[in-house]
């Protein structure tokens, strides 16, 4: 990582009773998109806004560009923030919003000038021939590149992104993905961008912050986060697992689908067993397993194209599913209700355990 | 396919006429039949005892051939535009503490109802109310006198021309605060911080975003406001001690003295004036796209 542009440290911000942010510490490179996953009230947007200068922490350190930034209003922090409806103001035109904050700001700068970068915005986001059109007479797509136009018109260091794709289809947040990314790649500026979708975290973030109930659980990059998430709630999140209430005891974990050993156990809070959906195999009952045998019944399977989902009901009522990728050869079709045998290699498992090292 | 099987165009343009039918039945029978009524007896013609159905424009000459009736028109036009800025620079910064900085919505509902109490009693109570207060001997003197501020009690509090300006701001305020305060309330508080976070201030973003969204608000309270005034004839004959005539009391003068065709006449400018007026705010912004 480069020198780094963003740190916070120790920040806490409470609403009454509520903690929204737990002592966080984290920092941010220069040149660097850092996505921030966690379900909602786990504190993101809280953490944004504290980044932002819109909510004070009640204690901790913000610091930017070896400043410290704690007490700044956010006018003058030099961050931008693009809000997750994009907060656009509606009596005025794509170029006027765009604008506004080199006309209105702090330091007003000449027409020409305004002028000049506001077309040079509405170029790089691509919106060339909608400069004088009202807000509300372009799609939302369009909206959010004004948003994110508006924003980059200051010049900021760094970027805050709160959900700037929760308000788009899907088709179009696909699209936003990628053209996100090369423009923050063409500006070498920060992004920090807040999401609730597993996907797009990992999609998007050089590096990826956990958040859960104000708390940072877990940063790294994307693939470190998806291989091995470090406490069942990021496996939790990263929603691609099944995972299993058990015990761990002596190397071995306890669960619905037998006693099996479990050698590379993490050390968790509670005792759980992770394996991930495209692990799974699923044989017919009675077949001789080596290792975990779970019974369950098939109930339905969702074509994705690319691969298909089965989801089966255990004998306890939970649901486990099983994801084949087409690639791999016609999949495995069943009847409703059919029993199964289901396992896999407890190799590729991902165990928690509170006796664990 | 059947006869009946209307298209569904068609049946909906059915039903949109019989839900028309009342509202236009309604309007013509007592609006636009009373217009057309009230332009045409002011060209009949006029006598102490009598009026007959004769054409002719003697009541529109006496009207502008008279300084009375002239003065009239534009007191009640200068009484209009000073109550106009008056409950607008009353209303406007209530409607932006009820509507903005208010955070509730509770809370800012109990304002609003707060601002609607005063209409609890009657009109006249709420004008008379004013004489104790603004009198030689009433509220405002004694309290002044008391602490040593004046010497003499003002006079000019009552039966002037102020005192039916103070009397119309209050009555007619609450009007230019609710249409305002709901627009103000509208505005997404996301916008502001956008506008915070790009570097406005305070009066930057007040100009250029809250009032700009506020102006449907400001219109249809001066609207509101315009129309009630423009109307007015109670106030200003209960606190000006007939000093201030309105076109509304020289309506109800020349009503009460059998006038028929003078009060049609003043009944016609004074329609005018209104419609110009509404013409002329609707002119600012497009309600329609607005609400």
């Amino acid at each position: 990582m480069e020198t780094a542009v963003f740190r916070l440290e120790g920040v806490t911000k409470r609403y009454g009773d509520l903690v929204a942010l737990d002592n966080a510490t984290m920092e941010a490179g220069s040149n660097e998109y850092i996505s921030f996953l966690g379900p909602s009230g786990s504190g993101k947007t809280t953490l944004l806004r504290v980044i932002a200068g819109f909510e004070a922490p009640e204690t901790g350190r913000v610091i930017f560009e070896g400043r410290d930034i704690t007490n700044l209003p956010a006018h003058e922090r030099g961050i931008g923030f693009v809000f997750q409806n994009f907060a656009l103001f509606p009596h005025l035109s794509v170029i006027a919003n765009v604008g506004f904050g080199l006309r209105y700001g702090k330091s007003p700068q000449p027409e020409a000038e305004i002028d000049r970068r506001a077309h040079e915005m509405i170029d790089l986001v691509g919106l060339k021939g909608l400069e004088d059109r009202g807000v509300d007479q372009i799609s939302g797509g369009q909206r959010q590149r004004v948003a994110l136009a508006r924003t980059l018109a200051m010049q900021p260091r760094l970027v805050l992104l709160d959900e700037p794709l929760g308000a788009l289809d899907a088709n179009l947040r696909g699209r936003m993905r990628t053209e996100l990314r090369a423009i923050r790649e063409r500006l070498g500026v920060t992004f920090l961008h807040v999401t609730g979708s597993e996907n797009e975290a990992l999609a998007m973030g050089d590096r990826v912050v956990v958040l859960d109930r104000g708390r940072i659980i877990q940063t790294g990059r994307a693939t470190e986060i998806y291989d091995s998430p470090n406490s069942p709630d990021v496996a939790h999140f990263l929603n691609r697992f099944n995972l299993f209430d058990g015990t761990f005891r002596a190397g071995y974990f306890e669960g619905p689908f037998g006693r099996i050993p479990a050698p590379g156990a993490r050390r968790a809070d509670r005792d759980v067993y992770a394996i991930r959906y495209d692990r799974m195999r699923a044989v017919a009952p009675g077949s001789a397993v080596q290792g975990p045998a779970l019974k369950a019944t098939w109930i339905a399977s969702e074509y994705l194209g690319s691969a298909i989902v089965n989801f089966f009901e255990t004998d306890g009522g939970r649901v486990v599913e099983m994801e084949q990728h087409l690639s791999l050869g016609a999949p495995q079709t069943f009847e409703p209700r059919q029993d199964c045998l289901l396992t896999w290699n407890p190799e590729q498992a991902i165990v928690f355990g509170r006796e664990a090292a | 396919m059947s006869t009946t099987a209307l298209s569904i165009e068609a049946r909906q343009a059915r039903v949109t006429r019989w839900l028309l039918l009342p509202g236009i039945i309604w309007m013509a029978l007592f609006l636009v039949v009373p217009i057309a009524m009230i332009v045409y007896v002011s060209f009949w013609t006029q006598t102490t005892f009598n009026i007959s159905p004769k054409p002719t424009l003697a009541s529109w000459q006496q009207f502008f051939s008279s300084s009375t009736y002239v003065d009239s028109l534009w007191t009640t036009i200068r009484i209009w535009l000073i109550v106009l800025a008056a409950t607008f620079a009353v209303g406007y910064p209530t409607a932006l503490f009820v509507g903005l900085f208010v955070k509730s919505k509770t809370l800012s509902t109990v304002l609003l109802v707060i601002c609607v109490i005063p209409f609890w009693t009657s009109f006249l109570i709420r004008v008379l109310a004013w004489r104790p207060m603004l009198g030689k001997e009433g509220a405002i003197n004694i309290v002044l006198m008391k602490l040593h501020i004046i010497q003499q009690p003002i006079e000019v509090l009552l039966f002037t021309e102020l005192s039916v300006i103070i009397g119309m701001t209050q009555i007619y305020c609450v009007f230019m605060v609710g249409p305002i305060a709901f627009m103000l309330a509208r505005i997404d508080r996301n916008i502001i911080e956008a506008a915070r976070d790009l570097g406005a201030g305070f009066g930057r973003i007040f100009w250029k975003i809250i009032f700009p969204l506020s102006l449907p608000g400001v219109v249809v309270g001066a609207i509101f406001v315009s129309v009630m005034v423009l109307g007015e004839f109670a106030t200003s004959g209960a606190l000006s001690g007939r000093k201030v005539n309105l076109l509304g009391n020289i309506i109800v003068t020349q009503v009460g003295s059998l006038k028929w065709a003078m009060a049609s006449v003043v009944g016609v400018i004074l329609t005018v004036v209104m419609g110009i007026v509404i013409a002329g705010f609707l002119r600012i912004v497009d309600l329609k796209r607005e609400l």
